[in-house]
């Protein structure tokens, strides 16, 4: 059967280097030249001046980008840049400068201009015109100027922009961390154990329906947005693109202060969901890999770190936690081919000094260092940390989840079926000095595109102490929070990519044609990377001991590209995809489900076209708030997942939910965003007929009206 | 939770059900627009149904579609390696030409086959003009209700896997 949809050709012949007399392309000299400097101005920023690609942006040219669409027509190439970029915003340039930025493109990849205009319609096969091994036309210079993506980041100066002065600003301690006010949502998550609920209570399902907007607040555009608002004695501290910070009055929406840290977005994916609060600082980890420390009360700069070198594409989207004075952070887009790794890291929060790294690739004679099928080291690639850790003050350890290892899929990665530590694991980590106390390998040689890096919730079974997660893949995972010990596991959602999961161990068996799959052979995976589950939060509610979790139901044919095994390339580059709907599910693409935690029993679970792309928000008045993709916004009984209350915003609802209170008034509030990646850009290919504007990047606050 | 409300029977395939002899057995699918990609979605397009009957070693199929981009050219039959996974060709079978219209087919499976249909393995495609290799694709699967959109469900809610064990 695979053979009908196996790509038959070219692979070999392009690994072999044959020698196989090229066409001209079916584009002018004059266009390709158009279209460099079109490229740069439109694509370079995410896909680099070289072509290379990085991030979630593809190889589009060379060794990585023949493999992909060496096969496929011209035709397709232009289809697809002009369906679907600039990211989030397809369509969106004129009919000639799709034309021309894929006549560059082929030229890029050595394909010699004719003389006919390229019109889009042309069904040549690139791999009859073009060989990957060298451009036609010189690459633009690394210098050239970039354009922001489509919709723009606001034009103005950086820095502070509106000074604050918050006088009664009180400065964050460790006990109010450990112990948060109901008041305040003071991290990603709210609490350290990760549970995304609020204790508050006046919201309840006999009063929900009288919710009303308070206030709104539009934020930046031009690029990736999936904040989750942070709260503190009536201050809201919001994260925007661009890596603007701005304090705003929680119960009015009055901007207090605001830092343009910058620098303008140069991609269109890739944000920072979340803040942290220490002492008198408000800690920003930026897109481009810094670590800030501003002044809760002013917004000034207090001290700043490098991470990582933003320039190589490195970034942290993960947000941040604090733990006992030090400044906790992930680093993600560690998936180019290169000598050096993913770490997590810690920071003194007074002085910005770095405190430990604990680094996520065991490499050749390290611990667990084995299981690379003995890969070089610079080819160990991945195993981000792109969600922000949790902690527990009862066993003074921090969990950390981490991707899967890089390129996706095992043929093309060449780790046959190593379990590429510490790829797809939960790390349990001393926050103190960053030692690893205990790993587990959820899904080991992961080979789909299914993360396991998702949030670590810590939950108290009477005297059980627990952490689960739930991936990509849909498995909700009950580990042993001492011991790292598998406890128990179930399915969420339809999934066939694994056999089975051995009950003692947890550890799963691939699927026989997973395990054995080559490069260039598609493999249909269900769920898809767009998961199951992917960054929108779970919530857990304690008083019901349900975890809600928002998932997405679609799948994939994922196939390994050949990738050049060399300093450079790499990453998310080598491989192609085609989406088709989960088989059972009537073409409903969202799922939101509840499960007991500690039966790991369902308890009930609804459809609907639209994914849910924002986290789950629980509440102790047994309310739990979620947004969809198709702009919904709405409040659910939490034992019975009714719908209770909706609104429509303005355009997909997502982020992260979060609920506080100001003066003895609950206030709940959520994001409209943009660019949230797969569980948007699946949605978009599988559900043309649901729209929402490219823009509107904001906030809105509900609350009942006041007596 | 599925089972209590089998009573919500929708699309003409579960209906067909009802009305299937004792002795045979009914199976049923939407049609969803597969495999595509953001290039090549507006070549990809349009929906159907398709229910099947097993009476003994004779499988009938039968099942309409709308919406395709380009007139449809092949309909079959596949043998996939599990729910969600394709495979090889089982059985073309047949389909009026245009961009909707209808499927039908008579197909006699061996043993293993029928097990493979039990299992849910076996799917519908159909391919038009401009979606050579598939234009919709739907599994074949014994009758799991359906609540209906934003309609909470007790219990798991998703597709019975009838061939990958829990854990």
């Amino acid at each position: 059967m695979r053979k009908r949809i196996l790509v038959s050709v070219s692979v070999s012949a392009l690994l072999s280097g044959s020698a196989v007399a090229l066409e001209n392309g079916p584009f002018t000299a004059p266009q390709a030249n158009a279209g460099r400097s079109q490229y740069v101005a439109n694509c370079a920023g995410c896909h680099k001046f070289d072509l290379k690609g990085a991030g979630e942006a593809p190889a589009l040219a060379g060794t990585g980008f023949m493999g992909a669409w060496g096969n496929r027509g011209a035709r397709e190439l232009y289809s697809t840049i002009q369906a679907s970029m600039p990211y989030n915003n397809g369509n969106s340039l004129d009919v000639s400068t799709y034309q021309n930025i894929t006549a560059y493109l082929l030229s890029a990849n050595g394909a010699q201009p004719g003389a006919m205009d390229f019109t889009g319609r042309e069904t040549v096969k690139i791999a009859a015109i073009a060989d990957g091994k060298g451009p036609a036309i010189a690459p633009p210079p690394a210098t050239a100027s970039v354009a922001a993506p489509a919709t723009s980041y606001p034009p103005g100066r950086f820095g502070v922009t509106v000074a604050g002065a918050i006088k009664t600003y009180q400065p964050v301690t460790d006990d109010m961390l450990a112990h948060p006010k109901d008041a305040d949502w003071l991290m990603y998550r709210r609490n350290y154990q990760g549970w995304s609920h609020s204790p508050l209570k006046e919201i309840t399902p006999a009063n929900v329906k009288g919710l009303q907007l308070v206030w709104s607040w539009a934020m930046n555009d031009g690029g990736a947005s999936e904040v989750t608002p942070i709260i503190h004695d009536g201050v809201m501290f919001l994260s925007n693109v661009a890596n603007t910070v701005q304090a705003l009055d929680a119960k009015t929406g009055e901007l207090l202060w605001e830092n343009r840290i910058g620098p303008a977005p140069k991609r269109a994916y890739g944000a920072t969901r979340s803040l942290a609060l220490y002492g008198d600082k408000v800690f920003v980890p930026t897109t481009d890999a810094k670590l800030y420390a501003l002044d809760a009360k002013t917004g000034e700069i207090a001290w700043q770190t490098v991470i990582e070198d933003g320039k190589e594409g490195y970034s942290n989207t993960g947000g941040a936690i604090a733990i006992h004075g030090k400044i906790l952070v992930g680093l993600t887009y560690c998936n180019r081919y290169q000598t050096k790794h993913c770490f997590i890291s810690a920071y003194d929060a007074a002085t910005g000094k770095v405190a430990w790294r604990f680094k996520t690739i065991a490499e050749k004679g390290e611990p667990g260092g084995d299981t690379w099928n003995d890969l070089p080291n610079e080819f160990r690639q991945g195993a981000e940390t792109w969600i922000a850790g949790t902690y527990d003050p009862d066993t003074n350890t921090t969990y950390w989840g981490t991707a899967q290892a890089k390129p996706w899929t095992r043929p093309t990665r060449g780790s046959a079926a190593g379990a590429t530590l510490y790829a797809n694991a939960t790390l349990a980590l001393d926050p103190d000095n960053g030692k690893l106390k205990w790993f587990y390998s959820h899904a080991p040689g992961e080979a789909l595109d299914l993360d396991e890096v998702f949030e670590r919730t810590v939950i108290n079974h009477g005297e059980q102490k627990d952490v689960l997660t739930v991936g990509k893949a849909g498995v909700l995972w009950k580990l042993d929070r001492v011991t790292g010990k598998y406890k128990d596991s179930v399915q969420t959602v339809f999934q066939n990519v694994y056999d089975s999961i051995d009950p003692k161990t947890g550890i799963p068996t691939y699927r026989k044609d997973i395990q054995e799959a080559k490069v260039g052979e598609w493999v249909a995976s269900c769920p898809g990377p767009a998961g199951g589950r992917d960054w929108p939060a779970t919530s857990y509610d304690p008083g019901n001991d349900l975890m809600l979790i928002p998932m997405h139901q679609s799948c994939v044919l994922m196939r390994g590209d050949p990738m050049e095994k060399k300093i450079g390339p790499g990453g998310t580059n080598a491989g192609s995809q085609q989406l088709f709907e989960m088989p059972g599910t009537d073409g409903n693409l969202g799922r939101l489900a509840a499960y007991n935690t500690s039966t790991m029993k369902p308890l009930w679970s609804l459809q609907q076209k639209a994914p849910f792309i924002t986290s789950v928000l629980t509440t102790a008045g047994g309310v739990a708030f979620v947004g969809d993709y198709d702009r919904r916004f709405r409040a659910i009984e939490t034992v019975t997942g009714k719908t209770l209350w909706q609104t429509r915003l303005t355009t997909s609802v997502q982020g992260h939910v979060v609920s506080y209170a100001v003066d003895g008034r609950q206030y709940i509030a959520v994001e409209t965003g943009l660019g949230g990646g797969s569980p948007v850009a699946k949605p978009t290919a599988l559900l043309p007929g649901l729209h929402h504007p490219g823009n509107g990047n904001a906030i809105f606050v509900f609350a009942l009206p006041q007596n | 939770m599925r089972h209590s409300i089998i009573g919500s029977c929708i699309g003409f395939g579960l209906c067909l059900l009802a009305f299937s002899p004792v002795s045979a057995q009914a199976f049923d699918t939407r049609l969803g627009p597969s495999p595509l990609t953001e290039g090549t979605r507006s070549n990809v397009t349009g929906e159907g149904r398709a229910a099947a009957t097993l009476d003994g070693s004779r499988l009938a199929v039968s099942g309409d579609f709308h919406g395709l981009a380009t007139a449809a050219t092949k309909a079959a039959l596949y043998d996939g390696i599990r729910i969600g996974a394709m495979g090889p060709k089982l059985a073309d079978i047949t389909v009026t030409p245009g961009q909707a219209g209808t499927i039908s087919g008579d197909v006699t499976l061996s043993a293993k086959q029928a097990a493979e249909l039990r299992a849910g393995h076996i799917y519908v495609r159909i391919d038009s003009e401009k979606a050579p290799d598939g234009n919709l694709t739907g599994w074949l699967m014994p009758p799991h209700p359906f609540a209906g959109e934003d309609v909470p469900v007790p219990g798991h809610g998703f597709l019975p896997q009838y061939d990958v064990p829990s854990r």
